[in-house]
């Protein structure tokens, strides 16, 4: 290789001598001056806090190595790791900080704008060549342009016709499983009596068909013994024997409303604590949400099963465009 | 008198009236066999029901307005109360925290039983059988059940107007089945329907074997198990932060004004937006 | 054998053609310019990581039985995504410090990115000819931010499901598009089973490839305009001062970012983050408390706790109280950064090509509306964490949500005229922040005293030295004629230290 660009390659440092480049100190900075000493104050001592650094970062590698080996657990795996990276960081920084040449040096900045001529210059080029290709060729252009337009356009359609239904077409935005009369049941599969809960007692409840649903998911509560209870006017028989039942989706963003302060009878939502009131409905009282958690009318069949007298009479869950109004179901 | 109104709102059990003889509950097991010497124990837990708890529940425990009716209540409703500090009470108006018991285990005992024996009703000490639980199903329904509030880390939380759900360190199986089963305070009570006598056992044994001891199997320090908030302290502080600090010891600390040396520069740096202000003058001058 | 390497190599590119140009790059020294770094190597932390946990991880929503060492969710149905995040933390060699330092380094990253926006911003070095990489920089902001909640999202468990929840429920609530938005991304309704294989493509392609490319291009300009720098001896508007990349800047730099893998990798052994075991699987019924997004969601999160419950109700539609503090809020908020450059160079005039920059004080109204602006968001951050402060400072909950409601708007009215007297003070103050030296009080021979200042101590040299021009020197025969002289160098504190 007797053309190889000399010692370019050869060392680290000998590098930036650069073939060919004849180093010619400034007349203003000799080759003793300040600049290009190192900014140690005492070399050979920070010679050994590199060495030192870097000899403990060797060791801390062995040691991680070491623990890989043994399958040591996560902490000696990351303390070993951490302090041999650490270590060798240090060395690296403190040799660059202090033992190589202080400077400071500088390169000259070019104006990053251009001046008019450059500008006019370039744009006469573009827009020459650019006429010259195109011209008497309209028809060319336009049909490339249509094909374009045509391209982007059903480059669209994955996206409105393969990722997903249209939300219209499935009515889970409307309604939930909730039929009229579906058992309410545990995550478990058990129906829910009428004396299976307490005063006081808090159980979800899903349709039977939709055991952990998303949107079916309801929080039965129990405030009294016996009697209906009546939250609202038109809702006098939709809380019998004390029992209350409540979608489990927060108005506001989602969430599970699952926090039941009994005494208070509230139910917090554990995302933004919105706090709804169950004995009026469940109103909300307190932080972001907006209305009440739709409340399922409920009835105790013969055998003493809570039963759903229909699906919700409202969306459940947050507000979306399309829910028209404050009761709104599709259109 | 507001105090007195918070009170009554934090701690009042249920009424007795609510307390229905047909609960289904009667799987728990009454402590009489527990206690030797029962007339010697009835005494001793009256002895210390007078002194420490009738100037509030009454002589014979039937409340006044500074403190609810405790007859028919049963001994595991006195006995979670007790034993976990929450009695006698260290501030009136603010919700109990944990704290340790003024009694021993058996003077707690004493106490629940004389207060169960005053009227029937309730429900009495459970005791906690841990045989066969599985800790897996005991997840799974702490989950639905307790995390909602306790947080899945059992750290605790504050719900609203002041009402805390305590953290779940330091409770025993007995206080956990006693809490799950009378509910306590703001607690909602659980019936052997929603979490059945098994699952309580497995609840317990997930409680007490992983939820205390958060750090089991391994990661470092837990930071409390409040979630992702305390981590991002962290990560902000002590990650950005040292690494910050690593680069203010290896940059330059400097950024000069350029005041000690009019003239550097093209001085077209100095114009910004509404910064002409008369001090910035003096400041030059 | 290098060399004839090196040779093969640089007769097919011509590197040496540039070579000298290429060593002699200088790059300003101030510690504050190395922000930008830490987010770098955060990045390359994180890619490292992100394919070692890519070799394990299996993003599927298919239900499995969990069958690992971790007792009390062995036998729960859990998905693949979850069991293979449980199995790589607990049964894969080094599986769990490599989870958490992901996760500390996505923590690091965008940290460190809204830190470096706040040093490009306070010194004013975003104006031209910087505005693109201003722009350039806020993307990817945003992509950082958007890839922290897709990676935070795909463990699937029962904290992250929860948000993946109320994101579904923020697209819902776009006006017109929301719902087609939240179906086709989700594929159908919440949740369904195409959004953790869909976050995970996110999350380990798009996204990276996307902040690759952009963060090329950010590079790419900075090589293009070289460093800006603050106004200091030699330094001015058509030169740069500092260090030479070879070899000087290049060990500082690289011993950098071992440090800031070395402090990933301590917090990752120290500190446990995202325990997901301990939440188990995400069930849409199943909920925990104290629940909240990693800390740079949290803003959003906060906003949306503080937002009061209002909603629009138009004739057949609504638009939903979550899209203001989620939707409107964040777009106002990258849009007015986008755009603060221009607004900027409106208001003051000034559309001169700058690449000295501007100490904060210097500009008080920028640096009172940042502080301002920045306060606002601070709080929002702070409210996300309400019902823990609640807890931890045993206040009411309701108390705690108030205060915050009320702070979002006082804090930042009261911190922008106190940023303003500040930086006023700051500037009509001599030597404000700077070393102190000692007063003498002096006994005159009449009885008086006076003050004097006292002498500069020994080794406090103020000295700065100029600006040495590389390519008017060889700073090779430079480095070994100081090498062959054997002695000690002369300690020098490089720049003014004032």
């Amino acid at each position: 290789m007797p053309e190889a660009p000399g010692t370019d390659g050869a060392g680290n440092e000998a590098g930036t001598g650069g073939a060919g480049h004849s180093g010619h100190p400034g007349a203003s900075v000799p080759t003793g001056a300040p600049q290009f000493q190192v900014a140690a104050k005492n070399p050979r001592r920070v010679e050994g806090a590199v060495a030192v650094a870097f000899l403990a970062s060797l060791l801390a590698f062995a040691a991680f190595g070491a623990a890989f080996w043994v399958a040591a657990s996560s902490w000696v795996l990351g303390v070993t790791l951490g302090v041999a990276l650490s270590a060798f960081g240090f060395a690296l920084v403190a040799w660059g900080k202090y033992l190589m040449p202080q400077g400071p040096f500088e390169e000259p900045r070019p104006q990053m704008a251009t001046t008019p001529a450059e500008k006019q210059e370039f744009v006469a080029d573009f827009a020459t060549r650019g006429k010259v290709a195109v011209e008497r060729r309209g028809v060319l252009v336009k049909l490339m342009g249509a094909a374009g337009a045509v391209l982007g356009v059903v480059l669209a359609f994955p996206l409105i016709r393969s990722l997903g239904p249209r939300p219209n077409q499935e009515q889970s935005l409307y309604h939930t499983k909730w039929r009229k009369g579906a058992k309410l049941t545990s995550i478990e599969g058990r129906a829910v009596r009428v004396d299976d809960i307490e005063i006081g007692g808090i159980i979800t409840v899903f349709p039977p068909d939709d055991l952990g649903g998303a949107f079916s998911q309801t929080v039965l509560i129990r405030v009294q013994q016996t009697g209906d209870i009546v939250t609202e006017p038109g809702r006098e028989t939709w809380g019998p024997h004390g029992y209350l039942a409540f979608s489990k989706v927060c108005t506001h963003a989602g969430c599970p409303v699952g926090l039941y302060e009994e005494l208070t009878q509230q139910l917090l939502c554990p995302c933004h604590q919105s706090l709804f009131d169950i004995g009026t409905g469940a109103m909300p009282v307190f932080g972001p949400a907006p209305r009440p958690l739709p409340q399922l009318p409920l009835y105790v069949d013969s055998k003493g099963y809570l039963r759903a007298q229909a699906d919700y009479d409202e969306p459940i869950g947050p507000g979306f465009w399309y829910r028209g109004g404050s009761n709104g179901g599709p259109q | 008198m507001l105090a007195l109104a918070l009170a009554a709102v934090f701690y009042a059990p249920r009424h007795p009236a609510h307390a229905s003889p047909s609960r289904p509950l009667g799987s728990a097991v009454l402590v009489d066999a527990r206690v030797p010497g029962t007339s010697a124990a009835l005494a001793q837990g009256r002895t210390l029901f007078d002194e420490n708890c009738s100037s509030c529940h009454g002589t014979q425990a039937q409340g006044s307005s500074l403190a609810p009716n405790l007859r028919g209540l049963g001994s595991a409703t006195v006995d979670l109360w007790v034993s976990s500090g929450w009695m006698p009470l260290a501030n009136p108006g603010v919700q109990p925290a944990r704290k340790p018991s003024h009694f021993t285990p058996s003077q707690t005992l004493g106490i629940a039983r004389y207060v169960a024996s005053l009227a029937p009703g309730g429900l009495a000490i459970p005791t906690v059988d841990l045989k066969g639980a599985s800790s897996a199903e005991g997840f799974s329904v702490f989950a639905l059940n307790c995390a909602p509030c306790h947080t899945i880390t059992g750290a605790g939380d504050a719900l609203s107007n002041g009402i805390v759900a305590p953290p779940l360190h330091g409770v025993t199986g007995t206080q956990i089945e006693e809490a799950v089963r009378t509910g306590p305070g703001n607690m909602p009570r659980f019936s052997t329907f929603t979490v059945s006598k098994q699952q309580l056992a497995d609840v317990v044994d997930y409680v007490t074997r992983y939820v205390e001891h958060p750090d089991s199997p391994g990661g470092g320090l837990t930071l409390g198990g409040v979630g992702p908030v305390a981590e991002g302290f962290v990560g902000l502080f002590a990650g950005v932060g040292l690494c910050v600090l690593i680069a203010l010891w290896i940059g330059d600390r400097n950024e000069s004004s350029g005041e000690s040396e009019p003239g550097h520069g093209d001085g077209s740096h100095d114009e910004g937006p509404g910064t002409e202000t008369p001090e910035r003058e003096v400041a030059h001058a | 054998m290098i060399d004839s390497l090196f040779s093969w190599i640089d007769d097919r590119v011509a590197l040496s053609r540039s070579g000298r140009h290429l060593l002699d790059k200088i790059f300003p020294d101030h510690w504050s310019f190395m922000i930008g770094e830490i987010a770098l190597y955060s990045f390359i932390v994180l890619m490292l990581t992100g394919v070692f946990l890519t070799l394990y991880f299996v993003p599927s929503s298919t239900p499995v039985v969990y069958h690992g060492v971790y007792a009390p969710l062995r036998g729960q149905t859990v998905s693949a995504a979850f069991d293979s995040t449980v199995n790589l933390s607990f049964q894969v060699r080094g599986g769990l410090l490599m989870r958490q330092m992901h996760h500390w380094a996505a923590n690091i990253f965008v940290g460190a990115i809204v830190v470096h926006m706040l040093r490009v911003f306070f010194t004013g070095a975003f104006r031209r000819p910087r505005e693109a990489n201003w722009m350039l920089g806020t993307t990817l902001l945003i992509l950082a931010i958007f890839n922290g909640f897709l990676g935070y999202s795909l463990p699937d468990d029962l904290i992250s499901g929860t948000g993946i929840r109320i994101a579904f429920s923020i697209m819902e609530s776009i006006p017109f598009v929301g719902t087609y938005l939240a179906y086709f991304l989700f594929g159908g309704s919440f949740p369904g089973t195409a959004i953790i294989p869909r976050f995970f493509i996110l999350h380990v392609l798009v996204l990276p490839l996307l902040i690759i490319g952009l963060l090329a291009g950010h590079l790419g300009m900075l090589v293009k305009h070289k460093h800006a720098q603050f106004p200091g001896k030699g330094a001015r508007d058509d030169n740069v001062v500092g260090s030479p990349l070879w070899p000087t800047y290049a060990a500082k730099a690289g011993g950098f970012f071992f440090l800031t893998t070395g402090v990933t990798a301590l917090l990752g052994a120290i500190v446990q983050i995202n325990p997901i075991w301990q939440y188990g699987q995400y069930y849409a019924y199943k909920v925990s408390y104290a629940v909240q997004p990693d800390w740079y969601m949290g803003w959003l999160d906060g906003a949306l706790r503080v937002m009061p419950s209002w909603e629009l109700n138009l004739p057949g539609h609504m638009i939903p109280t979550v899209f203001f503090p989620a939707v409107l809020l964040p777009g106002l908020t990258f849009n007015l950064i986008y755009a603060w450059p221009f607004i900027e160079a409106k208001l003051s005039g000034d559309t001169a090509e700058h690449h000295l920059l501007e100490r904060p004080r210097d500009k008080p109204l920028r640096t009172a509306i940042g502080a301002a602006v920045f306060a606002f968001y601070f709080v929002l951050f702070g409210a996300s964490a309400t019902d823990v402060l609640a807890n931890y400072l045993s206040l009411s909950l309701n108390v705690v949500l108030w205060a915050f409601r009320i702070l979002c708007i006082v804090v930042p009215i009261v911190v922008f005229p106190v940023t303003y007297k500040i930086c006023l003070e700051l500037r009509a103050t001599p030597g404000a922040g700077q070393r102190k030296r000692h007063n003498l009080v002096v006994r005159t021979a009449d009885g008086g005293y006076t003050t004097i200042a006292a002498e500069e101590y020994p080794g406090y040299v103020k000295a700065e030295l100029e600006p040495v021009a590389l390519d008017q020197v060889d700073l090779v025969s430079a480095m070994a004629a100081d090498a062959d002289q054997g002695t000690e160098g002369v300690y020098q504190i490089p720049r003014d230290y004032r």
